[in-house]
């Protein structure tokens, strides 16, 4: 029963003149896509090797230098583009590709590409994962909708019943051949993405078990596409009436909920603006130490301390620049202003998921655009990642270069320079994104909502459909 | 038969609920746009002048401490944060240059989401230093906002088409097309009369719940009128236009599911297609230039004239002599250095950063000249203008915040270089920055635009008449 039911309305879905069509038009746009972001990833990738080794060359070639203001003139840390970025593209466009790191300051990533377009790129990228998360969901929609109501509309419902067949026999068949060309299309375009990514020469990071991953998260929120749409289908009286339920459906998932989410999560846990933000952190900056200060009372403080613990009773005496350890103090003691500023941005991002989380419960949409930015590396827990890894790397260099500074000079010395080539000892700034199953614990809690959307999809399909 | 028409299709729609659903859905949708872009609105007056707040009391600080200093006490502040030095007060004590919403602003958040209002210059900052990004979160900015351009270009289209779609096909499916043939009326005329009435009740509709939620919502419409109007008659013209598609999917297409298809299809195109790929084309043919080879750039140029600063200096003064007329001392500070080797790595930077600006001028053209192939766009940038927040109130916004940032600077420059002190008398000539909205292009062409596409639409539903003019059969039976 199952496999005929699956190849009759296999045969009815390809012998039908919108299903051909709109398959044709799903494939020609996925390949225009997949070929777009192709071009798009090599081109980036280029610019980020050619900048990265400028600005490492112009490190290297400071000639003779003052440690200090070698950190001032600072260096550049750049984003890579990730080989899934590919098939999902995520926030990589609103988010900043480069950081300055100076002395005394965390800054922000700069330059997003969003800031370089006009308006219309608010519409949205031909991009694969416009057509996985928005297309291909709608595309169910539209072979689905009339998969139970047109059985009644043609008079072949009463015909079923009396064949005796059983519910769930039917259901499974036409489950099963509302997602089989779904299955195929994903399939041959991730397919198509990982032969694209092992070609490429400079693939490093690719991985074909994140592909897979990536591909069973769509898969999933499919499957409940499928059985949301069989199930209006059964319920429905009219095709008519299926298609606008359905249809809302999909407006409420796809369009309507991230959106809300957007607004709800920014009105319950803003951010500060930017001005805010750096008054927040003059300000706490000021009741710490400055290094360049030493008439500041936390700097005739810790000279107090100094003194004492290496038990002499003045600066001179000391076996290092006291100027360059009051310097990476004070170094410290920003580093820490900044961390806890930054943590309160994260923690109001961390709230803002929460929210989006909680919608979810309205939107399988959201569960599923999260997991998959997350595998391919475009989502906004990496672009934090790499921020505070690219921190880590400039409270190091601040130390290396106050250390050199602290070593090589008296207290009171002025004028001293490093030697040209000690810049060269700085080890390059190098950064690796998580692996796949640390992003996959950290969205746990998506994979659980998109897996609940499924059991309970299924559920709600089966039950509700015991009697055709 | 127009009378009888226009009394019995009301009745239906009414009997059918369409009418009481359309009521609850737009006013739903339209009250939580328009809450949520006023609340944006209200954030940003409130943050501006929360910010102008702070710099007040920063300034009564600075005016008390520069007081004492020229009494001759002794104060307790760091040397270089002293503001008798105009170089501290220049950096110290930014002006606000603000950009303040205007009263329809929520009406689209356009690219406010993305862009900061306010910004401080400073004498010493230069203007790749000035960042006009504000800090949000990539995945609101990914997800957009839902404001009244998303409901009015996304949504209402939607809702039309699900209206709309089989208009003729259920009539056909359901038999009473063939009744309905038997009347005195041609059936084209019947189906116009049918969607123009489903035309007019969605504007009537609109109209009192968009009129209802301003005045709800605090919005000044009595002092916006024309605006409001306008924002009117162009959502109207796009309705129009989406209604004008589904009269001709219905007269070209036929059973209810393959109309839904088409009309969903053409939905995909217009609204979420076009806009992507033109996009795209102009991100093709008018490509940005690396950021990250442009920090490259800056950099080689910013560290050549630190080794050069003293000659720089000397060149400096040479080309400008009226900067070291009134000074007898000669003396020479860290800030004489910079500040003349800064103004020679902005002239050398003013290329590199112009390329950004022409080449998104380039995309802006491109995207003029295709506007017209999508009203969706056409409408959004309408909206957009209208609210203040497209990107040529940032572009302008932007370009008055650096020739801002220039006067600011150069306020202070003649006194650095002639060693003068800043004085209590010289902080009301300081220089203040009010913005200026930019002129925009008016309103009409982008309604016109929409009404032709519309007009053209229903010409080629109406097509079908002229072709099929003898077989009216044919729309019966197909």
């Amino acid at each position: 029963m199952i496999r005929k039911t699956i190849k009759k309305e296999i045969k009815e879905l390809f012998r039908d003149g919108r299903v051909r069509i709109s398959i044709f038009i799903v494939l020609l746009l996925l390949g225009v896509a997949v070929w777009i972001s192709s071009r798009q990833y090599q081109n980036t990738n280029q610019d980020y090797a050619a900048a990265r080794l400028s600005e490492r060359e112009v490190w290297d070639n400071q000639g003779e230098k003052n440690p200090h203001s070698a950190a001032h003139y600072g260096t550049y840390a750049f984003k890579p583009k990730y080989p899934l970025s590919l098939v999902d593209q995520g926030v990589d466009k609103y988010a900043g590709t480069s950081i300055f790191l100076e002395a005394h300051k965390r800054n922000e990533a700069q330059f997003s590409a969003a800031t370089d377009q006009t308006g219309l790129s608010r519409f949205g990228d031909l991009t694969p994962d416009f057509i996985l998360l928005f297309i291909m969901p709608l595309f169910i929609v539209l072979l689905g909708y009339n998969s139970f109501t047109k059985e009644r509309e043609l008079g072949t419902h009463s015909l079923l019943k009396s064949a005796g067949a059983r519910g769930w026999k039917i259901v499974l068949g036409k489950w099963i051949a509302l997602f089989l060309p779904v299955l195929a299309i994903t399939t041959s375009l991730l397919l198509l993405a990982g032969i694209v990514l092992s070609n490429l020469p400079d693939y490093g990071v690719f991985q074909w078990s994140s592909l897979v991953a990536m591909g069973l998260v769509y898969l999933l929120y499919y499957a409940v596409f499928t059985n949301l749409v069989l199930w209006v289908s059964h319920w429905a009286k009219r095709s008519g009436i299926s298609l606008v339920v359905s249809l809302s459906l999909w407006i409420v998932a796809c369009l309507a909920a991230p959106k809300a989410a957007s607004n709800i999560a920014e009105a319950r846990h803003p951010y500060p603006t930017r001005q805010e933000f750096a008054a927040n952190v003059l300000k706490d900056k000021e009741a710490g130490l400055d290094g360049h200060n030493p008439w500041n009372k936390e700097a005739k403080l810790l000279e107090e301390q100094v003194l004492a613990e290496h038990g002499v009773d003045s600066l001179h005496q000391l076996p290092f620049n006291f100027n360059a350890y009051r310097m990476q103090k004070g170094e410290e003691h920003e580093a820490e202003v900044y961390f806890k500023q930054y943590n309160y941005l994260k923690e109001q991002y961390q709230k803002q998921s929460g929210t989006y989380r909680s919608l979810a419960l309205l939107s399988p949409f959201l569960p599923a655009r999260f997991l998959s930015m997350g595998i391919a590396h475009t989502d906004y827990a990496t672009h934090w990642d790499f921020s505070d890894a690219a921190e880590n790397y400039r409270i190091a260099t601040q130390k290396f270069l106050n250390d050199n500074t602290a070593q090589n000079t008296k207290y009171g010395e002025r004028g001293y320079k490093a030697s040209a080539d000690f810049w060269k000892q700085l080890p390059a700034f190098d950064y690796d994104p998580p692996c796949l199953d640390k992003v996959l614990e950290n969205n746990s809690s998506n994979l659980m909502i998109l897996g609940m959307w499924t059991v309970l999809s299924f559920i709600l399909l089966f039950i509700s459909t015991k009697k055709i | 038969m127009f009378r009888y028409n226009f009394k019995y299709e009301s009745i239906a729609l009414l009997r059918s609920k369409w009418i009481q659903i359309l009521i609850v859905i737009l006013l739903l949708l339209f009250g939580f746009a328009t809450y949520n872009g006023q609340q944006k609105t209200f954030k940003r007056q409130a943050d501006i002048i929360e910010a102008n707040a702070e710099i007040a009391d920063a300034d009564r600080d600075m005016l008390k401490l520069l007081d004492s200093v020229e009494q001759g006490f002794q104060v307790s502040a760091s040397s270089w944060t002293i503001p008798n030095a105009p170089m501290a007060v220049g950096n110290y004590h930014p002006r606000l240059a603000s950009m303040p919403p205007s009263d329809l602003s929520f009406l689209a958040t356009g690219q406010s989401d993305m862009f900061t209002h306010f910004v401080k210059p400073t004498a010493s900052g230069d203007d790749l230093a000035l960042n006009f990004t504000e800090m949000t979160s990539p995945v609101q900015l990914l997800f957009g906002s839902f404001d009244i351009a998303f409901v009015v270009i996304f949504l209402l289209p939607l809702l039309i088409i699900a209206f709309s779609y089989d208009v003729l096909s259920s009539e056909r499916e359901s038999g009473s097309l063939r009744l309905l043939a038997a009347q005195p009326i041609s059936l084209y005329k019947w189906l116009f009369q049918k969607l123009g009435l489903r035309f007019f009740w969605v504007a009537v509709i609109m109209t009192l719940s968009l009129t209802l939620v301003f005045l709800l919502n605090q919005v000044a419409i009595g002092s916006n009128f024309a605006a409001f109007m306008g924002f009117l008659a162009i959502t109207l013209a796009y309705a129009l236009f989406w209604f004008a598609l589904a009269f001709a999917v219905n007269l070209w297409v036929g059973s209810s599911g393959k109309n839904a298809v088409a009309l969903l299809g053409l939905w995909v195109v217009f609204v979420l297609l076009i806009p992507a790929v033109l996009n795209q084309l102009g991100g093709t043919l008018y490509p940005m230039p690396s950021r990250g080879l442009m920090i490259n750039d800056m950099r080689a140029i910013k560290a050549e004239a630190t080794q050069r600063q003293d000659e720089i200096l000397d060149n400096y003064l040479r080309d400008h002599p009226e900067y070291a007329v009134n000074d007898t001392t000669q003396k020479r500070s860290f800030w004489h250095r910079y500040m003349a080797s800064q103004q020679l790595v902005k002239k050398e930077l003013e290329p590199i950063l112009i390329r950004y600006e022409r080449q998104l001028e380039k995309q802006q053209l491109l995207l003029n000249r295709f506007t017209w192939v999508s009203p969706a766009i056409v409408v959004q940038g309408s909206l957009n203008q209208m609210a203040g927040n497209g990107n040529k109130s940032y572009k302008s916004y932007r370009e008055q915040v650096i020739a801002f940032a220039q006067e600011w600077r150069n306020h202070f420059l003649p006194m650095l270089y002639n060693n003068q002190e800043f004085r209590s008398e010289n902080y009301a000539q300081l220089p203040k920055f009010t913005f200026q909205r930019p002129t925009y292009q008016s309103q009409s062409s982008a309604l016109f635009v929409v009404l032709c596409s519309a007009l053209i639409v229903l010409g080629i539903g109406a097509l079908r008449f002229r072709i099929y003019s003898k077989k009216e059969q044919s729309l019966v039976n197909q």
